[in-house]
């Protein structure tokens, strides 16, 4: 699987119509055909074309990125800086949208046509609506322009060297994102909880006298987390992969801007190494996937059950 | 065959008569039609080209001589968001379609056949599932370039899935019902079963996942422009009107130009959803809806009609 993804990824991008060379060397040097011929022979751009992909690979698994057409850095020390950012801003906004949507779906579905449930209706509805980015830009508006409680963008200032001095730049963007998730896990568990609530076992724990609080949490909770969870592990790339357009309206310096920049630029080394990542992170969450659900449920253990 | 026809038609008509007691799809079709309508008429209704230069009047914002403001170069607001309509909702409705082609060709065939195919198929559609769908997006863009039938394609081909899962799923059940069966001892072609008998029973997930698919593209549209990798800046759409957005200064004084192409994307969208909640009622004979009830009373009420 990876290997076809790798494939895939590196052939794609010999499609397209532009020359690395052209990208790499300034046009005033750009003459010189001689030149450009030997720095091809050099990249290894003559070579067959199967013998090029062997190498990339073989360069990816070792940790060789290469180097950025655009800015001619190390593509590794790129993500070495970027990543960190992008994880704080994503795994912020996973946490608190799960544990928001697990509570109020929870009470959603456990008392229908209650408040929490109309709230929940209300967000699922109109979350999906509207695009992430302009809940971003209206937060922008409200507490960056009229009141300046926060700062409009970026995620350091000069000046700020503990984590709680920037935490103020932090507070947008996992808000934005974490609104811009609610409203499907929202939507997932209050579902999960209902249909959970149907089944016999649940009757046959109230029919016990098991008092509902219990019924609720050791019950239904835990019997209902198994589509929530798989819809949280297919999350999982994000993590990776950041929210390009959350970093774009707050010019968050993580893997989205950086992506961004490298389609903007063309700049292919970037956007392969970035998309192998990503496909290898789905592949792991996948199999994560299987693996929850074989806890939550005994009956789809793997291997069929011996 | 008169009978079938008047069967076909009646249906049809107890489809069209749920499809307006439902208050969700009624809401959500008004909403659709106005903005269709506003869209076509855009030039009418705002009196001004969407593209004429007033250079006096640059960055007003509402008023009664523009309802929606005017961005820098005194472009009519009003104008350019109810014509933007036209290439957003047009996009959808396009690339939507498209999708839908392929995940039903793919989740007829994949579904039918199952075995080794249909794991190939299912391995594909989870992993483009799982990419994360802007980044897919981008990266198709660029190996493409740039342009609205460019766009098209590909949420045409980064698309798919939800249609595929859900007519694969369809085919896996229908395909041990005697009908099939009985066609296959006809010794009818795989084809001719697939697509002439299977198929029209797996209407209406289709449809939901069309209503479906308009609405995340529209929205993806909207996000693709605002980054400037989407449609052509000189086509006003709603996603290309919200790049003014990417300015601090326009989010901060200039709201009236980002805040209205905004709400007409939420709107329809929202429209749009309602349609398809609306569909899968009256559809989906597992979520509880009139139509078993109502097909009785219509078998009842002509039956009556003929004795007398």
């Amino acid at each position: 699987m990876a290997f076809t993804i790798s494939a895939l990824i590196f052939f794609a991008s010999r499609l397209s119509p532009i020359d690395p060379i052209n990208a790499m060397v300034p046009p005033d040097m750009a003459s010189d055909s001689a030149n450009l011929e030997q720095l091809r022979e050099e990249l290894g751009l003559n070579d067959h074309i199967i013998l090029q992909y062997l190498t990339w690979l073989k360069n990816i698994a070792t940790g060789e990125f290469g180097y950025s057409l655009q800015s001619g850095q190390k593509i590794s020390e790129i993500l070495a800086l970027r990543m960190p950012a992008t994880l704080e801003l994503v795994l912020s906004a996973l946490v608190l949208s799960t544990i928001l949507a697990l509570t109020l779906g929870l009470f959603a579905g456990a008392k229908k046509g209650g408040i929490a449930d109309k709230l929940s209706r209300i967000l699922g509805v109109v979350g999906i609506a509207i695009p992430d980015f302009f809940i971003g830009l209206v937060l922008l508006n409200l507490f960056a322009f009229r009141v300046e409680w926060l700062p409009t963008g970026n995620r350091v200032a000069p000046g700020q060297v503990t984590f709680w001095d920037r935490f103020p730049n932090l507070i947008l963007p996992v808000a934005t994102l974490t609104i811009a998730m609610l409203a499907v896990l929202i939507r997932y568990t209050r579902n999960s909880v209902l249909d959970t609530l149907n089944r016999d076992f649940v009757k046959t724990a109230r029919s016990k006298g098991v008092p509902e609080w219990r019924v609720l949490y050791s019950h239904v909770f835990r019997n209902s987390l198994g589509p929530v969870m798989v819809l949280l592990a297919f999350r999982l790339p994000l993590l990776v992969g950041g929210s390009i357009l959350v970093e774009t309206v707050f010019q968050w310096p993580g893997i989205g801007t950086t992506i961004i920049a490298a389609v903007t630029a063309s700049d292919y080394p970037v956007i392969m190494v970035v998309s192998m990542i990503i496909a290898m992170v789905i592949l792991v969450a996948s199999f994560l996937v299987d693996i929850i659900k074989s806890i939550l449920d005994p009956r789809v253990r793997l291997g069929g059950g011996n | 065959m008169q009978k079938k026809k008047q069967d076909q038609q009646s249906t049809a008509r107890i489809f069209v008569r749920n499809l307006l007691h439902n208050p969700s799809a009624v809401i959500g079709l008004t909403i659709i039609s106005i903005m269709i309508l506003c869209a076509v008429f855009a030039v009418q209704i705002a009196g001004v080209e969407p593209d004429y230069i007033d250079p006096i009047e640059g960055r007003q914002g509402p008023s009664w001589d523009h309802l929606m403001g005017t961005d820098q170069l005194g472009r009519d607001m009003l104008s350019r968001v109810l014509s933007g309509g036209r290439q957003s909702i047009y996009v959808g409705v396009i690339a939507s379609f498209l999708a839908n082609l392929i995940g039903t060709v793919l989740g007829a065939t994949a579904g039918y056949l199952g075995g080794k195919i249909d794991a190939v198929v299912m391995r594909v559609s989870e992993l483009v599932m799982t990419f994360p769908q802007l980044i897919l997006v981008l990266i198709f863009v660029s190996l493409l370039g740039q342009g609205i039938n460019n766009v098209i394609i590909v949420f045409a081909l980064t698309g798919w899935m939800t249609t595929f899962r859900l007519v694969r799923g369809e085919f896996f059940s229908l395909r041990e019902e005697a009908f099939v069966e009985a066609d296959r001892a006809f010794g009818f072609s795989k084809p001719r079963i697939i697509f002439r008998h299977i198929l029209p029973n797996t209407m209406s997930p289709i449809v939901v996942a069309f209503t479906i698919n308009i609405a995340i593209f529209i929205i993806a549209e909207a996000g693709l422009s605002f980054l400037g990798l989407g449609v052509p800046v000189t086509t006003p759409t709603w996603g290309n009107l919200l790049t003014a957005a990417q300015n601090p200064v326009v989010v901060d004084e200039y709201w009236w130009l980002w805040v209205f192409p905004a709400m007409s994307i939420a709107i329809f969208v929202l429209g749009v959803n309602f349609v398809g909640d609306g569909l899968r009622d009256v559809l989906d004979p597992r979520h509880k809806s009139l139509i078993a009830k109502n097909k009785w009373k219509v078998v009842l009420v002509g039956r009556l009609g003929r004795k007398k």
